[in-house]
């Protein structure tokens, strides 16, 4: 079962780098080419509100303590740790959240970049 | 374990105020350390409590908010002689037309990074040992409201006796407290019985009505006082004393 998982995360993770590399080698040799510039991305609590129940949660946990690790939410909202992940990535590709690596693990925290 | 209290309301003018600054004092006077902070930004009454306006204040909320300064920075003493027992410290906002206007044009972003900044706040409060955390917020769903509601433990829903009243905290209970996942409780503030009727076993949209104080005179007459302190006795007093002890039992 966690083998399982992990394999899902790192095909993930593949399909993310990949898609990545795709943008780079399109857009010459700049990474993350327009990426999140669109301030109405940002993530403020009139948003908050109208993110499903599962989104909201997650994201008012995320206000509340991070930067974290999709382990340190599924810790809070005693939800699977896998499942936070997929959240937490839902919310990444809808511009909320940003994530970054630290050594081996991946942290979250509330998109803050000024437009 | 610390607490977080927003003292919040669908309308104006229920008692907000009045009821943060006392119930502030009152968990002081239990020897509580207690921070006060404004959050009505858009119409800031705190600091008629405490002193004429004269005073110098060096920074705001509004600072807080923006980011430009920390809570520690933002944080005064009140200056009201608590004798032996706790301590208040207070945060005031700016009561100045023109920062008001600015504040009204504010995007979601600047809103968003108030919101951490709020809980970046409360958490460097907490870390240097104040125990309870009350939040004065202004009526109805401004951001700065929410804001203080997202980033409480607690929200003190005070509510006047008028249909106009019930109806928007019905919206605000199903639509902000109730997404958000807080906890609530109801003090019926300025009550007469004419309209208690949606209350079932002491508890109205599944939270706690803890308090009715009626709707006296001299409480308006007196407002500025903090009853609490000048007159223990005052029915105001004892309904404030009896809410801190019900949160209480809540948390
Ligand atoms: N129970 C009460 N009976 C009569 N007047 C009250 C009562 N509670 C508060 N007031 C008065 O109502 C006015 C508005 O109160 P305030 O605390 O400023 O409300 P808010 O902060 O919700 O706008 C003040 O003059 C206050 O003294
Ligand atoms: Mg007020």
């Amino acid at each position: 079962m966690i083998e399982k998982e992990i394999i899902e995360e790192i095909l993930h993770n593949l399909k993310e780098i990949n898609a990545k590399l795709d943008k780079i080698i399109l857009n010459g040799n700049m990474p993350y080419p327009d990426e999140e510039i669109n301030s109405s991305d940002s993530l403020d609590v009139m948003m908050l509100l109208s993110l499903p129940d599962h989104l909201r949660t997650t994201a008012t946990t995320l206000f509340e303590i991070g930067p974290a690790t999709a382990e340190d939410i599924a810790e809070v909202t005693r939800k699977e740790r896998a499942v936070e992940s997929n959240y937490l990535n839902q919310l990444v590709r809808m511009g909320h959240v940003e994530k970054y690596r630290e050594g081996r693990k991946v942290y979250f925290h509330i998109n803050n970049k000024l437009c | 374990m610390a607490l977080t209290i927003a003292v919040h309301s669908a309308k104006g003018g229920t008692g907000k105020t009045s009821i943060a600054v006392n119930l502030a004092i009152a968990y002081a006077l239990d020897g509580r350390k207690v921070c006060l902070l404004d959050m009505d930004l858009r119409g800031p009454t705190l600091r008629t409590f405490f002193d004429d306006g004269s005073s110098e204040v060096p920074f705001w909320v509004n600072d807080l908010l923006s980011g430009k300064k920390g809570i520690n920075e933002v944080v005064m003493d009140t200056g009201v002689d608590l004798g032996m027992a706790g301590k208040v410290s207070v945060a005031y906002s700016k009561a100045d037309i023109f920062e008001i206007r600015e504040l009204a044009s504010k995007d979601r972003k600047w809103q968003s990074n108030a919101l951490k900044n709020i809980i970046t706040g409360k958490k460097e409060l907490i870390r240097n040992g104040t125990e309870v955390i009350i939040l004065d917020t202004g009526p109805g769903v401004e951001y700065e409201s929410i804001n203080a509601v997202a980033a409480c433990d607690l929200v003190l829903i005070v509510h006047s006796s008028t249909k106009a009243c019930s109806e928007c905290t019905e919206q605000l209970v199903n639509g902000v407290y109730k997404s958000l996942n807080k906890k609530c409780a109801i003090v019926d503030n300025m009550h007469h019985c004419s309209l208690d009727d949606d209350t079932l076993d002491g508890m109205r949209y599944g939270f706690p009505v803890i308090a009715a104080i009626p709707c006296i005179c001299d409480i308006a007459k007196r407002s500025g006082e903090i009853l609490v302190l000048s007159d223990r006795e005052h029915e105001f007093s004892r309904a404030i004393c009896d809410i801190k002890d019900k949160l209480g039992r809540i948390l």
